[in-house]
């Protein structure tokens, strides 16, 4: 993990772009965690604004372009959020879904993965509860550092990033996987009400296997395990009831390729 | 009732937030030409100019609440955003075969008063003295990372420094741009 002086002394740079990519990781890190280092660089920053502040004539049609690509949702109600795999809850209330800033559109549906689900549900429930344990006890460990965990998983040789987007490709969550073990870099994804979580799960084939509870507002370094199954090819989150689901029932507010 | 050209910058997010289109426009009629402006000096072609300020704006649209008004202005923000997307358009591949590419298609249309470019031509000349100001070694490296997209690395093989060397010339020019940019009076890039 870097230290506060080497992330201190990479500000400038930082500022300017001009940092490597692994560093760009770390000092990020490191800010989430250092006011101080914050507030030198928002400093460096207005100094780069300074800097770059040449305005020059717009082209042309730019803006229309602009303005005719951004989605339609101007004066509409938000459509409603489709159904993952059930029109009701074994209950009979509706599925929750999330409030409207945080959808911001359509939301898309897991497709195939709801035609499989229900086939595999007495395997998945046994590596539910497996990965949910494994999920306790490293939410434990991690509570210590989680920048560094996270930090730890990014400068792992073959570590992957997954970028989790909503159907409008709005970036809600990044996570790091790497040696078969999973963290949450960042989240954007809204609280929920304390009855409910986000749940995540990886397609592999047609399947979706939990990969574990994330919790009603994922943190920073939450943890999750992929090493006891095939490498998903897709990553999603869904909002599932507080103790979890066997099988997605919530819909897809989140997913990326892995 | 207030005009949208007199509603604060903050405003205007927060009602982009809410899906107005039309803060949306004037926040682009503020701040457009500023972001197409450097990426078009980064990257040295208007057509990739044009992709980025799309990119900047459709993201501000997306994540409004990303503009955090207590770190810096909105100005500042978008400027941020344009650079870093010019930084990794030039650092690819194509990009830079694209560099080399002249494209002279461009239209002058912005609406922009005159204030604003009194403005804006007042801080160009103050960052130009302060830049003038620093230790030609320390000007030359923040240049060629900021203007031409370089990592410090790369800076140091340019100009056949140790990397130590030149991330603290970095770190101190920028320092002194700031003393020199404060003590001219100018506090943020708030348009």
């Amino acid at each position: 993990m870097i230290t506060h002086e080497e992330a201190n002394e990479l500000l400038a740079s930082f500022a300017l772009d001009a940092v490597e990519a692994h560093e760009h990781a770390q000092i990020e890190a490191h800010l989430a965690e250092c006011p101080r280092c914050r507030a030198e660089l928002d400093a460096f920053r207005d100094v780069a604004a300074a800097m770059g502040n040449s305005v020059e004539p717009l082209p042309e049609g730019l803006w229309e372009t602009i303005a005719s690509r951004l989605p339609e949702r101007l004066d509409a109600e938000p459509p409603p959020m489709p159904r993952l795999v059930a029109e009701e809850r074994s209950d009979g209330s509706p599925t929750p879904i999330l409030g409207r800033r945080a959808t911001r559109g359509p939301l898309a549906v897991m497709g195939a993965v709801a035609v499989a689900a229900a086939a595999v549900a007495a395997v998945l429930g046994i590596g539910l509860v497996q990965a949910d344990h494994q999920v306790s006890q490293d939410q434990a460990l991690a509570r210590g550092g989680a920048a560094g965990t996270v930090v730890a998983a990014l400068t792992t040789p073959g570590h992957q990033v997954v970028n989790l987007e909503s159907a409008h490709h709005v970036r809600l969550a990044q996570f790091v996987i790497a040696n078969g073990r999973g963290y949450v870099i960042s989240s954007r994804l809204p609280a929920l009400s304390s009855d409910h979580t986000y749940q995540l799960w990886g397609l592999i084939g047609d399947r979706p296997i939990s990969l574990g509870l994330l919790g009603r507002s994922p943190q920073q370094a939450t943890p999750f395990t992929v090493a006891s199954t095939a490498a998903p090819s897709r990553l999603s989150v869904t909002i599932e009831p507080a103790s979890g689901s066997v099988v997605p029932s919530g819909a897809v507010v989140a997913s990326g390729t892995v | 009732m207030q005009q949208i050209g007199e509603v604060s910058d903050a405003q205007l997010v927060t009602s982009i937030a809410r899906y107005s289109e039309v803060a949306l426009a004037e926040v682009y009629r503020r701040h457009g030409g500023a972001v197409y402006g450097l990426a078009r000096r980064v990257l040295n072609s208007p057509t990739e100019a044009e992709d980025v300020t799309q990119e900047v704006f459709f993201r501000l649209w997306n994540q409004p609440d990303r503009f955090d008004p207590s770190r810096g202005s909105l100005r500042s923000f978008l400027l941020a955003q344009s650079h870093g997307r010019a930084v990794d358009a030039v650092r690819s591949l194509n990009s830079r075969r694209l560099r080399e590419v002249k494209d002279a298609r461009r239209t002058a249309t912005a609406d922009y008063d005159m204030e604003h470019q009194v403005w804006d031509l007042a801080l160009a000349d103050q960052v130009a003295t302060a830049l003038g100001e620093l230790p030609d070694e320390e000007r030359r490296a923040i240049e060629l990372a900021y203007y031409q997209g370089h990592t410090y690395v790369e800076v140091a093989e340019l100009l056949g420094q140790p990397e130590g060397t030149v991330k603290g010339r970095i770190r101190n020019g920028m320092r002194r741009m700031r003393a020199l940019l404060v003590e001219a009076g100018v506090q943020g890039v708030d348009a």
